[in-house]
């Protein structure tokens, strides 16, 4: 009896979580723990010195948090309006660098009020806001020292809203199906969820990450490199691939071993790339190992299909897809 | 006991001639396309309260279907480019007939009747040249074609009847394609859509195009009240991260009238709306993005929006008291502040709702 009891306990944790509950406890949960915490990180460095190698050092721990987090859209960050409040990129009208010349030439007092500095256009938050401000400034001085600081404040509190929001979100996920959850009406529904999170995460890098510097052959645009002022095009892509092979194992009940492979394969490539702000999409021999990761990252589209969406019996939308 | 075959018989016999009406077709108020857990496509009929009540199997893909005015009747038209459609008795399910494009033309996937219900409308593409056209079929010669007309541009996508009137609305969608390259666009560069205005026997009254600095936003879809306003939804052919509005009302004589919504929301529809309806009172529209799994309902008045999100919705068409919806996943919904569950079927329902 009483190895049948331990014997129970033991199996438990893990055979009664489903695959569902395991992306969200062992993933999404210690992700927006690791966003919030690493965002008012940044903005306590902000707060002693608006530039310098201290604060971009917690710049690049917040944005590897985020883009730890920034496929899991559904939930308290689309609720709340603030996807594009983090990252507002891709931003082919540069509306970024307008937006911070003329809070900067106006001198806006908006800035000097990080409470409200959330009523801005999103273009001038969130990471690629604060990129601007620390690696090519739109300006220098007071003001900007103040902005920067506001970036970083709004920033930390808009990660510590979502993060708090999850907290009770996940049991909304965890409990799809269950009576009175108007949000999630079965299993399926949650599992898409987080399916779509993966794929949609993995279509951005595919095409925007990779797909917007390599332009075509003729023309490579590598102005257009996410990132790239801050030198984190490849290491984005990087972080993204890690977080989204995280999120696939917890999420998966069976072996993936095309898909374990065809991770592989890409991080390999990464680690022979020798361009991080994907500059040498305009140089031949950096350009084709560019060309080939997109490659890699098209066959983790392809099996992450195949061993996870087919093997749940999810398949992408059918009208999102028609293009009809 | 009788067969349920033989009450089914009795019941078209008893009031399927002269005039059946849409009371006898288990009293549907909307139809769509969908695809089934084994595959198959059908046209089915939704009641009020999200039920089935038909079922006709569609040998292939459908899109969306032109609904007689007054007869159990409609047209379910092919997925473009496809060149056939089928004339469907949504009493009994029987095929009555099928449309085949013209030698050298394919469909676009809509159609319109006449105000009378004597004539079919549909959107044609003339493969060689690229010139839009729209057929006019005779309903009682077994929709013999009849003739043709230009629609007016290239690509004409969905062709309807404003409410009440003898006047046709065509979206000229600008994009030219080729069977041949697939659905690949030819013409980007230089595309040019626009919303024509057309009386039934073809004669163009008003055309409103796209202003230069989007003539790479397709319009695909449009609905119309009966007072002449015209929504168009379109779908942009640029980048998506650069998308303007997708959402515009046409007034006779005054042009497109685009409606901006939010960047965010813009954003988020990724540069396509999927279809776009019109509440039954008029004062309300709701524009779909399957992309971005969102519904954006617009106050006209106001030109006010609000958007509420399910994946995969594209499906809407004006219900009773409130905007339906359907989506990939099987739901159909009300649409009032939000969206309410009406009824979960296993299928997933195609592109278009259409009222009845």
């Amino acid at each position: 009896m009483r190895l049948t009891l331990a014997a129970l306990a033991l199996c438990l944790p893990t055979a009664a979580l489903s695959d569902v509950a395991r992306a969200v406890e062992s993933e999404i949960l210690p992700g927006f723990e690791r966003f919030a915490t690493a965002t008012a990180a940044l903005d306590t460095a902000a707060q002693a010195s608006c530039t310098g190698p201290e604060l971009e050092a917690a710049y690049n721990d917040a944005f590897d948090a985020w883009i730890g987090v920034s496929h899991v859209v559904f939930g308290p960050i689309e609720d709340q309006g603030l996807t594009l409040s983090f990252a507002y990129w891709p931003d082919p009208k540069n509306q970024t660098g307008k937006t911070l010349g003329r809070l900067i030439a106006d001198e806006d007092p908006v800035a000097a009020d990080p409470a409200t500095y959330g009523d801005v256009s999103v273009a001038a938050q969130g990471f690629f806001a604060l990129e601007r401000m620390l690696y090519e400034p739109p300006g220098t001085g007071d003001y900007a020292c103040t902005l920067t600081q506001a970036i970083a404040a709004t920033l930390a509190a808009n990660a510590a809203s979502v993060t708090t929001a999850w907290s009770d979100f996940a049991g909304v996920v965890t409990s799809a199906g269950a009576d009175g959850n108007t949000r999630f009406k079965s299993d399926e529904e949650a599992r898409r969820a987080i399916y779509t999170a993966l794929s949609t995460g993995l279509e951005f890098i595919h095409d925007q990450r990779l797909a917007r510097p390599l332009g075509t052959f003729d023309r490579p645009r590598p102005t257009r490199a996410e990132a790239r002022r801050s030198g984190r095009s490849l290491r984005n892509v990087t972080e993204a691939l890690r977080a989204l092979q995280a999120l696939s194992v917890a999420f998966s009940d069976d072996p993936t071993p095309n898909l374990d492979a065809a991770y592989e394969r890409a991080f390999t490539r990464i680690a022979a790339i020798d361009s991080p702000d994907f500059s040498g999409v305009s140089n031949p021999g950096q350009r084709l190992r560019i060309e080939a990761l997109q490659v890699d990252v098209k066959e983790i589209q392809i099996e992450t299909i195949n061993e996870i969406g087919a093997a749940m019996g999810l398949s992408a939308g059918f009208n999102a897809l028609d293009g009809d | 006991m009788p067969s349920r075959r033989a009450i089914l018989a009795g019941l078209a016999a008893a009031t399927a001639l002269p005039r059946a009406g849409w009371a006898d077709a288990g009293a549907p108020s909307h139809v769509t396309a969908a695809l089934d857990k084994s595959g198959a496509f059908a046209l089915y009929g939704l009641r009020p309260d999200g039920a089935l009540a038909f079922r006709v199997p569609l040998p292939a893909r459908g899109h969306a279907a032109a609904v007689h005015p007054t007869a159990p009747e409609a047209v379910a038209f092919a997925r473009r480019p496809g060149t056939f459609a089928l004339v469907l008795d949504c009493q009994s399910g029987a095929v009555l007939g099928e449309l085949t494009s013209p030698p050298g033309r394919h469909f676009y996937g809509h159609g319109a009747f006449s105000r009378d219900g004597t004539r079919l409308y549909t959107t044609e593409n003339i493969v060689d040249t690229g010139e839009g056209r729209i057929s006019i079929w005779s309903r009682s010669e077994g929709y013999r074609r009849i003739g043709d007309f230009p629609s007016g541009g290239i690509g004409p996508h969905e062709v309807i009847r404003i409410p009440g009137t003898t006047r046709l609305a065509i979206a000229n969608g600008g994009i030219r394609t080729h069977p041949a390259t697939g659905r690949d666009k030819l013409n980007l560069d230089t595309m040019r859509p626009n919303l024509t205005i057309a009386a039934e026997d073809g004669t163009h009254l008003d055309t409103a195009g796209v202003p230069d600095a989007m003539h790479q936003n397709s319009l695909r879809h449009i609905t119309a009240r009966a007072d002449g306003l015209v929504a168009c939804a379109f779908q942009w052919q640029g980048d998506a991260f650069d998308s303007p509005t997708l959402l515009a009302l046409y007034r006779a004589g005054q042009g497109l009238d685009f409606i901006p919504f939010d960047d965010a929301v813009t954003r988020q529809m990724v540069g396509y709306a999927g279809s776009v309806a019109l509440s039954s009172d008029g004062t309300g529209l709701a524009v779909t993005s399957p992309r971005g799994g969102l519904v954006v309902s617009v106050d006209i008045a106001t030109r006010a929006s609000t958007i509420a999100r399910r994946p995969d919705i594209c499906g809407v068409a004006p219900g009773s008291d409130a905007i339906i919806a359907t989506d990939g996943l099987g739901q159909v919904h009300r649409l009032s502040d939000r969206l309410q569950p009406l009824a979960s079927h296993p299928l997933a329902f195609d592109n278009h709702l259409v009222a009845i």
